[in-house]
């Protein structure tokens, strides 16, 4: 990909071993400015190792990246004003208020506007009065991500925002993404679940065991998706006569109802039901989970 | 940039240390009003040079030596060292370990900057720690009948303040250079302790009477400050260390990978 502004991120070969086949390896991605972009992948796929890396609180083995145009080893400290961080597993001081952790880090920052941080705190709905360890999972987030948003970063970094949060700070959350991407500020988001990001990112990587899977729109990923058919018969058929079809991947029967799940074209699905009386053909929303498993498992789709 | 984090840190250890000065201002008060019946009964110790050198002389018949042996030489260090090392390991190691300083380090500063700032959190403890320990000596030995000078105990409360840096500064050295909060807890423990038992055993053995000036307690107690008053080539020892693991605590920091 080329562009003429500078990416929010560029990695070249980074690589950051911790043996056993552990870590990153490898990472070639680049993330443009003012995109919402997905990173995804199950648990221990090195996500969190890339957003250490790209924060310098980690070293690479090999390879590097720039965030902002920037060296994040060489030029760390300036990247580290311009971008928000919100860590996975975030951890707060227990025994301080959520204010008294806002007002810390803010210190520490510099330059956060209160008006900033107030509307953050008003529209998450947040419990600044309370100590820390009296919060929930989902309080706590919130907590995670107005001190990541509360200095208006031109990149965020978010590792798992989504988790703990309820459905309505969910949608909040969402809005406020659309918002700053509508700003021209770039959003760099890690998921071990698609359902959480699909509504928001723009386009999406996939990693799996250290290893970059696939990087593309959310638009290219749904054409190569699995679909799936209902077919309601007049009178129940056997699904055999739909297993051994090309493209077909799975197939269920309830009652006179044949669900066909299928990667490619429709034609020979359409064409073997034709074959019967068919009450109706219902196609089912196209579930990105499912390209996105398959890509989980096998580490390119099949 | 850095004073939020020197003040937070001071916000996170107020409640222990205040606890652990009262409880030092509580324990001479009664060790003086214990003086004038009990220290000319027990006089001094006829007991084997090691252990009375452990015991600070064991000379219980003057108000110095009692004071040296109950409070200079187990109890000040004692605490000051564990406040010490508790503070230190705690916002450094502990800090990562819990995962909070992946969030910290993710704002614009310098990982040397913020173990200085850190680093001069747990200098404030150990100056509250000594000052408390002046103050409870003062009223102890006045409450004991007298007979140690103002000049003497501030002399003995600067040499602790001095141990206190020196090995507090090996906690911060060992926090931020391993993330390790159970290995700073123990090594800087195991340093202070074995620097006690060297400098009472070691000079029984001549062959290896050396091994004393290794130990950070010599250059605490060896001048003997309750009787001579300031030792300033010892506190410039102390010192030194300090500085030089406060220099090993931020290199460390800088150059490894954060935890978690």
């Amino acid at each position: 990909m080329t562009s003429t502004v500078t990416p929010a991120i560029a990695t070249a070969g980074l690589t950051k071993d911790y043996g056993s086949g552990r870590g990153l390896f490898g990472l070639d991605l680049e993330v443009e400015a003012g995109e919402v972009f997905g990173f995804l992948g199950p648990n221990g796929a090195g996500k969190s190792t890339t957003m250490r890396l790209l924060l310098d609180l980690i070293r690479p083995s090999a390879g590097s990246a720039r965030i902002l145009g920037l060296d994040t080893v060489a030029d760390s400290l300036a990247i580290r004003r311009r971008v928000g961080f919100l860590p996975g597993d975030l951890a707060l001081y227990p025994k301080l208020t959520g204010r008294a952790v806002l007002d810390y880090l803010a210190r520490l920052r510099g330059g956060v506007d209160p008006h900033v941080r107030d509307g953050l705190v008003a529209r998450f709905e947040a419990d600044l009065d309370r100590p820390v360890h009296e919060l929930s999972t989902g309080n706590r987030q919130k907590l995670g991500l107005i001190q990541a948003f509360m200095h208006e970063p031109e990149l965020l970094i978010l590792d798992e925002p989504i988790a703990g949060l309820d459905p309505l700070v969910q949608q909040s959350f969402h809005a406020l993404l659309a918002e700053v991407s509508a700003q021209g500020r770039t959003v760099f988001l890690s998921s071990h679940t698609l359902s959480e990001v699909e509504r928001v990112t723009h386009r999406l990587a996939i990693l799996r065991q250290g290893r970059l899977v696939v990087v593309d729109s959310l638009e290219n990923l749904r054409r190569v998706a699995v679909q799936r058919l209902d077919i309601e018969f007049s009178v129940p058929v056997a699904a055999d006569e739909f297993r051994s079809l090309p493209g077909v991947t799975e197939v269920t029967v309830d009652g006179a109802t044949v669900t066909v799940a299928f990667a490619g074209s429709a034609d020979a699905v359409v064409k073997a039901a034709a074959r019967h009386q068919v009450q109706a053909i219902r196609p089912r929303e196209t579930d990105l989970e499912d390209i996105f498993l398959r890509y989980y498992r096998a580490g390119a789709p099949g | 940039m850095t004073a939020p984090t020197t003040r937070l840190a001071l916000r996170l250890r107020l409640v222990s240390t205040i606890s652990a000065g009262a409880g030092l201002i509580a324990v001479q008060i009664v060790v003086g009003a214990l003086f004038p019946a009990v220290g000319h009964t027990i006089g001094k110790l006829d007991i084997p040079k090691g252990v009375a050198q452990l015991l600070g002389g064991a000379d219980y018949g003057t108000i110095t030596g009692w004071f040296r042996s109950e409070i200079a030489s187990i109890y000040g260090p004692l605490v000051i060292g564990a406040m010490a090392i508790v503070s230190a390991s705690a916002i450094t190691a502990g800090e990562e370990q819990d995962g909070i300083l992946a969030l910290v380090l993710a704002h614009p500063v310098p990982r040397s900057r913020l173990i200085a700032a850190k680093g001069a959190a747990v200098a404030v403890v150990v100056v509250a720690i000594a000052v408390t320990t002046w103050i409870g000596m003062l009223c102890g030995v006045a409450i004991g009948g007298g007979g140690i000078a103002l000049g003497h105990v501030t002399a003995y409360a600067l040499s602790l303040a001095f141990f206190g840096f020196a090995i507090g500064a090996l906690a911060l050295a060992l926090g931020a250079g391993t993330g390790d909060r159970s290995l700073t807890g123990g090594v800087a423990a195991a340093v202070g302790i074995l620097g006690w038992l060297i400098y009472g055993f070691a000079p029984l053995v001549s062959a290896l009477g050396w091994l004393r000036y290794l130990s950070l307690f010599y250059y605490y107690a060896e001048h003997d400050p309750l009787t001579r008053g300031v030792g300033a080539v010892d506190l410039l020892v102390l010192a030194a260390f300090a500085a030089v693991m406060v220099v090993v605590a931020m290199v460390g920091m800088e150059r490894r990978d954060l935890r978690g």
